[in-house]
């Protein structure tokens, strides 16, 4: 009797029934209403106006210009806006791409090497994640200093120490610089992911392993055949976090390049970097918005594409 | 060659291969608190040791500290982010706890369209809000009189909605991995919801907890964006304080290093206290799915 009405409860009494639930959720939803999704509606709205430092007492009452910072920044060849934004997306596409699967991959190596009985094993893990711990923006500041022409780290140990390279390339101008900001991001993140994976390997049970033994599995075979599927769900967030993230990255390269002030040049530049400098430096605050909208566009089918190869390899297990 | 000498063998290759890289990962820290002891003309001629005075003793510029301390009003920056990061942490933590509860354990009408928000909120570019809350700090100001813009509340306010969606994220995870038959249990024992979440659920979460709380001061301790725009010479953190040094000392690096070391300080301390809990609160959520 009592469950044949617990089943039929409308909606609202569905609502009651999880009072509780709403209690909790209040004050994380109140925020996310006026802090998150006023702010963004706002932005969207901006990216209509023609903002900028004239402008900008007016706020949401400047001239509504339809599609214009849109148009500016995608086909007019002649705004000011459009200096420089083929490179920052390249570099960002480049950047997220190689950060993403470095620190995946690293993460992965080191995992499997802590994924032993060995002594010290704790203390060896601990310092492993001490990376992490470093802030971003001292992260941009020290290899800024490492990759210094003269005197620094890493001409020291390439060409005096090694002598890998003959002569002391510059790694702050040019080409180099793109692998001079892809390189410590994932020196800064990759320890996040060994941790993730570490913790992921340690719940593969031993029998698989075992009997892969038994049917003569090379080590090669059992780590794609095994290992890889078995760590799905954690590479799966790795993945899904590293390529937002990484596509937003700022404080390295800010900090990095001219410290904050100066142009991180055609290979350093990235999305968040150029619009800010759009924004705040040439105050061009409506295409620096439909720039963002653009971004977020492009970044929501991302992720969507992203959860769909996830769903089809989960389906044809 | 016998089975377990070989496999000794590779084991001992490994170790090796290990501590190379652990060396390797360690070595900017090292070079970090290295050039942050050198004379500043040592660094900008490029110099690799430490230089030697007349007598041929070696010098360790241990002033650089007090010399950084002096220029950059550095203490009143780390009391700043001390004060900002910690009031983020705990609210985040509380209100975090709360709602990644009710989501793990509840399915009610518009958990889906919440736990979905909560992944939206992380795919929108953070110079997005940047204006907008700026211009809302204003606003409000203006209307009600009450300053917002370079208040401690402020940012805090603005700092804990930001990190809240990412911690509600990890700590789901982590309540989703502890059983729910004691809480079942429990209610059926006469419990009241709020007494099964707090006598509970409450105390098994306490390790997730920790470690999101961690996390969440360490992102805290790391934003630059925001803090640029919405503190003032006040309430300026760590972050904000070093860029406008780094402006005007552009080729001090021996100082700018100095300031990195301290900044990374608390940090590295708060972590090495709290080590073992980040390691199994972050995990045991990501584990489970």
């Amino acid at each position: 009797m009592k469950r044949s009405i617990k089943k039929k409860k409308s909606l609202w009494g569905r609502i009651k029934q999880y009072r509780i639930a709403y209690y909790f959720i209040a004050p994380t939803a109140l925020a996310m209403l006026f802090l998150h999704l006023s702010p963004i509606l706002q932005g969207i709205y901006m990216s209509f106006l023609k903002l900028n430092q004239l402008t900008l007492r007016q706020y949401l009452m400047a001239p509504f210009i339809w599609f214009n910072n849109y148009y500016d920044v995608l086909i007019n060849p002649n705004s000011p806006i459009r200096i420089g934004i083929f490179e920052a997306v390249r570099n960002t596409a480049i950047y997220t791409v190689i950060v993403t699967i470095g620190t995946l991959a690293v993460g992965m190596i080191v995992a499997l090497m802590l994924n032993r009985k060995f002594f010290g094993r704790p203390i060896v893990r601990t310092l492993f994640l001490f990376p992490w711990i470093v802030p971003t923006y001292v992260t941009g500041l020290l290899w800024g200093i490492m990759w210094l022409k003269q005197g620094g780290l890493v001409n020291v140990l390439l060409v005096d120490w090694l002598h890998l390279l003959s002569a002391k390339p510059s790694w702050l101008s040019g080409p180099n610089t793109i692998w001079a900001i892809i390189i410590p991001t994932i020196w800064r993140f990759w320890p996040l992911s060994m941790l993730m994976l570490l913790a992921g390997l340690q719940t593969i049970p031993d029998e698989l392993y075992e009997a892969a033994d038994i049917d003569g599995a090379g080590p090669w075979t059992k780590f794609w055949m095994i290992t890889w599927p078995m760590l799905r769900p954690v590479w799966f967030i790795l993945v899904l976090f590293g390529l937002i993230y990484n596509t937003y990255s700022f404080n390295i390269v800010i900090m990095m390049f001219g410290f904050g002030a100066g142009f991180p040049g055609e290979w350093g530049d990235l999305m968040m970097t150029n619009i800010f400098r759009n924004s705040f430096q040439l105050w061009n605050f409506g295409t620096g918005a439909a720039a963002s909208v653009l971004l977020l566009i492009v970044m929501i089918i991302l992720v969507n594409i992203w959860f769909k190869y996830f769903k089809q390899v989960e389906e044809m297990r | 060659m016998p089975y377990y000498a070989k496999k000794r063998i590779i084991d001992i290759i490994i170790s090796v291969i290990m501590l190379i890289f652990l060396a390797i990962t360690l070595l900017p820290v090292g070079w970090m608190v290295f050039s942050s002891l050198k004379s500043s003309t040592d660094i900008a001629i490029g110099r690799v040791g430490l230089s030697r005075s007349l007598e041929g003793k070696v010098e360790v510029h241990w002033d650089n500290y007090v010399d950084m301390w002096k220029n950059v009003n550095f203490g009143l920056y780390l009391k700043n982010s001390i004060i900002i990061c910690g009031t983020t942490m705990l609210l985040a933590m509380v209100f975090s706890t709360l709602a990644a509860y009710a989501l793990s354990r509840f399915r009610f009408p518009g958990s889906d369209l919440f736990s979905n928000a909560i992944l939206a909120t992380q795919m929108i570019p953070a110079i997005m809000y940047l204006i907008p809350i700026y211009i809302m700090f204003v606003k409000f100001t203006l209307m009600s009189g009450i300053p917002v813009k370079g208040t401690y509340w402020g940012i805090t306010l603005i700092y804990s909605a930001f990190f809240i969606p990412f911690s509600i994220w990890i700590l789901r995870g982590f309540f989703a991995s502890i059983p729910n038959e004691l809480e079942e249990s429990a209610r059926i024992d006469g419990c009241s919801a709020i007494q099964v979440f707090w006598y509970i659920a409450l105390p098994l979460a306490i390790p997730g907890i920790i470690a999101t709380g961690i996390y969440i001061f360490l992102t805290a301790w790391d934003e630059l964006m925001f803090a640029w725009v919405l503190t003032n010479a006040d309430t300026m953190t760590i972050p904000v304080g070093i860029r406008l040094f780094v402006g005007n000392y552009q080729n001090r690096f021996d100082l700018m290093m100095a300031a990195a070391v301290v900044a990374t300080l608390p940090v590295v301390v708060l972590f090495f206290l709290l080590q073992r809990h980040i390691v199994r609160g972050l995990t045991a959520g990501a584990v489970k799915g």
